[in-house]
């Protein structure tokens, strides 16, 4: 109650009238009394110059005329004044009469004293001086009266304004009294407002505010229908976009956040299949979206009517192609494969119509046996199968390929950091001459240099290289170190291309470069990697084409690893084929081994491709090697890869 | 030798001369040239350039003038303030409108005292009285020795003469006219045994003091 008091206007307002009063009045006071006290001052000593003054005269003539009888009846008349408490008059100098009166002592040192110089009458020659000692008593006893009086008057006028502020405080009341009955206001409960018939501005707020509160209660009635049909609006498309949040808008299926809520209200005890429509790109490329979107509406239907009487089973569409089928309840695990194994049968059965056109569709899927993470899971294991080119993968808790992926961050961060602090080196294999044993060229290879000087070799990163686009980067660094290195070691040398690189106009630019800044065309030579399969014949003949018109020359690495289509490789222009080490490192026992390779060497010595052995491991394989006419070998048991390798060839 | 020439001079000066105070002749000797001094008038009053100090005496009196010029001479050295300043002594007898002054000091006299007024009011110049009967006569200044100094002035004559004393001067005379000036006791009235007496012991004193 008290709070509110010291808020309202009206104890605002008297209090700040009060405060600005007391300021206004100790300012005026203070000025007053020093201005005042000041003249008082004045006034006193003007009064005792005066005496001086008056009196000067009398005595300079005495002095003149040596009538000391007359100074000292003169002094003694001056000190009859109650405020004069001492006359000494001096001559040359020289006190000549000094007269105390009774109340000296007692008031001495509240007094002023005035000093007047006395002339020589008729005459501007000074004869002596007059010192008056004056009391102050009258001085003291104005200032008092003064200061009494101020007191008085502050007080008086300090009753005046309180009594104002009173006065405005009551006639501001009734604003507190409406302000209190408007606090509970409400559109719907009227307030009677007093005061209506008062003939000033709180009558004339009274008649605004009772006028305002009709008006009000008209809107509000109003307003409250409008809002009544708008949440009744609200609530529909409410419900409308929760439908659309949840579902495809193509299918109608639930959507992926329906099943990652359902996912949260299955529990412990679910399983989860992720449907992926192979190659639905091309669908879309060649018969149009139109197509490509009436295909999955089908598949979409199909797919429902297969499983709309499993009550535990729940079908979504995730995205354009991937469809995801949710257990509730987990059946055996024999059943959950049979299930899935069934429906990949039965899509490559269905056939789909679309004007005139007969279409067929294959489908992958992966699979996660435990709900915990399992969208992720079951992803993972969808793209693992297409990988593998399987038609169904069942994620194998096990092979923790989570811990993988948090490996290949790791690896990541680790190779970014070697680039930036120049941790990529070339380490050099010497490749020999079947016939001669000499070294005829080094394969460059990739090391990275760990913070622990550790020499990492390139399986545990080439591979997150390549997924992380860092190859190209690596690439260039191998390409600008090894031509550095071998600008003045004479020897042939060769560098490991991808068919990304090959592909990448800006790293072929750069490789261009490279050999001719150091001029190392004569020795290069760029092994193409057939591991992965080449199939983008045209683009590396292009390239193959401008590195030949250089002087370079050109191996496929790892033949016969891949699937790439053996003529089209052997249409390439190449100058070596380097066999892959999967079949050199058991031929010394491997019939089938012995019979390819014999086929492969056959071929390339009809072209006058040179081949190359790579992985000779032990005398057997070097061997087997030289028998099959293999013309060069590279590998452990020949020499491991090293850093330096100039000591080594200056030594042939 | 000498005291007893002195005090022959003397007697015959009483037998035959009027009676002085020589402690007033004294007094007068020193105040009156600083009261002409007061008039602010005194530079039309220079006879070439120096204050002329004029002492009337009767015959008798010569000596005592004398001593009032020795006394002046005593305490002024020469100057009155700054003004050169020349002591005549000069016979009521041969006192005329001619004789040069300044200002005049009256000694005693039973028949000249109007005469010697006169002629100071017609040259407009200040007369200093040694007696105060004598300010009735006409003369205008006089100093008498009582509880305390007291100045006194002949009002009459005051505004008679070309002469303008400073005001406070005027706040500490005694203004005084002829019935004042008859009804006042000076030592001349005592019996003459008093003055004499008196006489005497100022001038033993005095002469001890000298």
């Amino acid at each position: 109650m008290r709070g509110n008091s010291v808020k309202s206007l009206s104890t605002k307002i008297v209090l700040s009238i009060i405060l600005v009063s007391i300021f206004v009045f100790l300012i005026i006071f203070a000025i007053f009394e020093k201005s005042n006290k000041e003249a008082f001052y004045d006034i006193e000593i003007e009064k005792a110059n005066i005496i001086a003054r008056t009196i000067e005269p009398l005595i300079a003539l005495n002095i003149y005329l040596d009538m000391k009888d007359n100074i000292n009846k003169i002094a003694l008349q001056l000190i009859e004044n109650p405020n004069i408490l001492a006359v000494k008059v001096l001559k040359n100098n020289v006190v000549i009469n000094d007269i105390k009166s009774n109340k000296y002592k007692n008031a001495v040192n509240d007094s002023f004293i005035v000093k007047n110089l006395i002339f020589q009458p008729n005459s501007k020659k000074k004869i002596g001086t007059l010192v008056l000692v004056y009391s102050n008593k009258n001085y003291k006893d104005l200032t008092d009266k003064f200061t009494k009086l101020m007191a008085i008057l502050l007080f008086f006028l300090a009753v005046l304004f309180l009594l104002l502020g009173l006065y405005i405080k009551e006639l501001l009341s009734p604003l507190r009294k409406i302000a209190y009955s408007l606090k509970d206001y409400s559109p719907n409960k009227k307030i009677d407002i007093s005061f209506v018939s008062q003939n000033n501005e709180i009558g004339l707020i009274s008649n605004a505010l009772n006028n305002m509160q009709e008006k009000i209660s008209q809107y509000s009635k109003k307003q409250q229908d409008i809002n009544h049909y708008l949440e009744e609006q609200v609530d529909k498309k409410t419900l409308e976009l929760r439908k659309q949040l949840y579902t495809n808008t193509l299918t109608k299926l639930p959507n992926r956040l329906s099943l990652l809520n359902n996912i949260k209200i299955v529990g412990n005890n679910g399983a989860l299949l992720i449907i992926n429509v192979d190659d639905f790109r091309e669908i879309n490329d060649f018969f149009g979206h139109i197509t490509g979107d009436h295909v999955l509406n089908i598949f979409s239907s199909r797919l429902n009517e297969m499983f709309e009487q499993e009550d535990d089973i729940m079908l979504n569409h995730l995205s354009g192609d991937e469809f995801s089928l949710l257990f509730k309840k987990k059946p055996s695990i024999k059943e959950f494969t049979k299930i899935a194994k069934k429906l990949v049968r039965d899509v490559e059965k269905m056939i789909f119509f679309h004007e005139n056109n007969e279409l067929a569709i294959r489908i992958t899927i992966g699979g996660v046996y435990q709900i915990e993470k399992a969208l992720e899971k079951a992803d993972i294991a969808l793209k693992s199968a297409k990988k593998q080119q399987k038609s169904f993968l069942l994620y194998d808790e096990d092979q923790n390929i989570e811990e993988l992926f948090k490996e290949n961050m790791e690896c990541v961060k680790l190779l970014k950091k070697a680039i930036k602090e120049d941790k990529i080196v070339p380490y050099f294999q010497p490749i020999f001459d079947n016939v001669t044993n000499k070294i005829v060229s080094c394969e460059s290879l990739i090391r990275l240099i760990d913070e622990n000087n550790n020499v990492i070799s390139p399986v545990n990163f080439l591979i997150v290289a390549k997924k992380s686009r860092l190859y190209s980067n690596l690439t260039k660094i191998m390409i600008k170190k090894s031509c550095l290195y071998f600008e003045h070691v004479n020897c042939d040398f060769s560098v490991n291309l991808s068919v990304e690189d090959i592909l990448d106009n800006e790293t072929v630019d750069y490789i261009k470069h490279q050999i001719k800044k150091y001029n190392v065309a004569k020795k290069i030579i760029f092994e193409i990697l057939e591991s992965e399969g080449i199939e983008e014949y045209i683009e590396i003949s292009v390239f193959i084409r401008e590195m030949k018109a250089l002087g370079c020359r050109i191996a496929i690495d790892d033949f016969g690893s891949g699937y790439s289509n053996f003529e089209h490789i052997l249409q390439l222009n190449i100058d070596y084929l380097k066999i892959d080490g999967s079949l050199i490192k058991n031929i010394d026992t491997d019939t089938n081994a012995q019979i390819i390779i014999g086929t492969i060497v056959d071929f390339a010595s009809k072209l006058k491709v040179l081949t190359i052995a790579e992985y000779v491991h032990n005398e057997a394989v070097s061997n087997k090697v030289k028998e099959l006419n293999i013309d060069r070998s590279q590998g452990f048991y020949l020499a491991k890869p090293m850093r330096e390798i100039k000591t080594l060839l200056s030594h042939q | 030798m000498k005291k007893i020439i002195f005090l022959y001079l003397i007697l015959t000066n009483l037998a035959y001369g009027y009676n002085y105070d020589e402690l007033l002749l004294k007094a007068q000797a020193s105040i009156f040239p600083k009261i002409m001094l007061l008039d602010k008038k005194i530079e039309d009053k220079l006879i070439n350039g120096k204050v002329i100090y004029t002492i009337i005496y009767d015959k008798s009196d010569f000596y005592t003038a004398l001593e009032i010029k020795n006394i002046i001479d005593s305490n002024y050295n020469g100057y009155f303030d700054k003004y050169k300043y020349k002591i005549l002594l000069v016979d009521f007898l041969d006192f005329s409108n001619q004789t040069e002054a300044s200002a005049i000091y009256v000694l005693n006299s039973d028949k000249y005292i109007k005469k010697a007024a006169k002629i100071a009011q017609e040259k407009g110049i200040i007369a200093f009285s040694y007696g105060i009967k004598n300010l009735e006569k006409g003369l205008l200044f006089t100093l008498m020795l009582e509880k305390s100094t007291v100045l006194y002035i002949n009002k009459e004559s005051l505004y008679t003469l070309k002469v303008d004393f400073v005001d406070t001067l005027l706040q500490m005379v005694r203004f005084i006219d002829k019935s004042d000036a008859k009804n006042k006791t000076i030592y001349n009235n005592k019996p003459l045994w008093e003055n004499i007496t008196q006489i005497v012991s100022n001038k033993y004193i005095a002469v001890i003091y000298n």
